[in-house]
């Protein structure tokens, strides 16, 4: 199937990571993403005229008109912008996390599991509020470690705020909500979003941060994915 | 007072639209400024608002929200706090240096491109302590030549 692809700036520079997960994830299921051409930033949080943020993603989706319906937005900011713009649904915008269901993991070969790791599945905020933007199953994380078998860590603080929006603004707010995070929780963070990614990094000392989709990509044994 | 009235006009609200409050703090209780700040209480924004009186920008509420939205999913109501908050910064012009240049770069290339951003906002890094953290950001570097999106 073919996707219209909005990376967003993130994706372009210091999560360029996630960029090259997500393209290579879609490519082994046989996905084509192509980007919305000439695509312009969506506002992320840096906006507080709701017009003025609701135009950048309006721009987006009439560049995206005519050649997909179909959208993919992995960061969780530029997927909310995007799809709260699109007020008559004209379009499908979809974050990845919602194709990622029974019928992907069927379809997906597996050459590695995650026997004796540990994880903590950590959706930060935009993945999961406001609800009409929420991503469908709030669990797939969860859903994707005990499936190939590794332990899960950290349940009562998924949906805890790492404080990221905040950490090029007032860095010890940031310090002290990732910590809260990084505290009541075990073994290797998995995130989604670049900010939460960010956050995490700078205060987790020896515990590894990794993508979602670094996961996905080690479970089908691309080597050194995590 | 003019202030908040105009910030109230960058939101998809009203001020009467915050009538509907019922008073019942469930914000308050799962705001994630009370982390930071205790005492911090949404609602008694709202209630503010609605009586027309003004919020001030170094309030914890104006200075800390995260934008988690935690207020939105947990209000009756589902009043989006963290919009009236970004409304009340604009107003009062609390931008970061970081933020500042976020802007800048949007405004010049239609994107943000990190390196031009990094390159306005060293003073900020440099005084404000992140230069200890860059070694924990290696694996973000990278560079690439900047977008400029056609204007429209």
């Amino acid at each position: 199937m073919e996707y219209g692809y909005y990376p967003g700036c993130s994706l372009t520079g210091s999560a360029h990571k996630l960029d090259k997960g997500i393209r290579k994830v879609f490519a082994k299921q046989g996905h084509t993403l192509r980007e919305i051409p000439d695509w312009n930033c969506c506002g992320a949080f840096e906006y507080g005229d709701r017009k003025e943020l609701a135009g950048f993603s309006k721009k987006n989706l009439e560049k995206a008109r005519g050649h997909f319906t179909e959208i993919v937005a992995p960061c969780p900011a530029c997927y909310k912008n995007l799809k709260e713009a699109d007020e008559e649904r004209e379009f499908a915008v979809t974050h990845p996390l919602d194709l990622f269901d029974e019928a992907f993991f069927t379809a997906m070969k597996q050459a590695r599991d995650l026997k004796g790791q540990v994880f903590t599945p950590y959706y930060g905020c935009i993945l999961l509020r406001p609800k009409e933007t929420a991503i469908r199953n709030t669990n797939v994380m969860e859903e994707t470690i005990t499936r190939f078998g590794g332990e899960v860590s950290g349940e009562a603080v998924k949906d805890r705020c790492c404080g990221g929006n905040q950490i090029f603004i007032n860095k010890d707010v940031t310090e002290k909500l990732s910590r809260l995070v990084l505290e009541r929780s075990r073994g290797t963070i998995v995130v989604f979003c670049p900010l939460c990614h960010m956050a995490m990094k700078t205060f987790s000392g020896e515990r590894k941060v990794v993508y979602y989709t670094d996961l996905l990509l080690h479970i089908m044994g691309e080597g050194g994915a995590l | 007072m003019q202030k908040t009235e105009y910030a109230l006009e960058l939101t998809d609200y009203r001020r009467q639209d915050f009538s509907v409050c019922l008073g019942c703090k469930i914000c308050a209780s799962v705001c994630t400024v009370n982390d930071v700040s205790s005492g911090t209480n949404p609602q008694e924004m709202l209630q503010r608002l609605f009586m027309g009186k003004d919020v001030a920008a170094d309030e914890p509420l104006v200075r800390f929200c995260t934008g988690c939205y935690r207020c939105t999913g947990a209000c009756p109501w589902e009043i989006r706090i963290p919009d009236v908050v970004r409304a009340l910064r604009h107003v009062h012009a609390t931008e970061s240096p970081f933020e500042k240049a976020f802007k800048g770069s949007v405004a010049l290339f239609g994107r943000v491109y990190e390196p031009y951003v990094l390159m306005k906002a060293v003073p900020f890094l440099l005084t404000g302590g992140y230069m200890k953290h860059m070694t924990r950001w290696m694996e973000y570097m990278g560079f690439h030549l900047p977008h400029k999106v056609k204007r429209t």
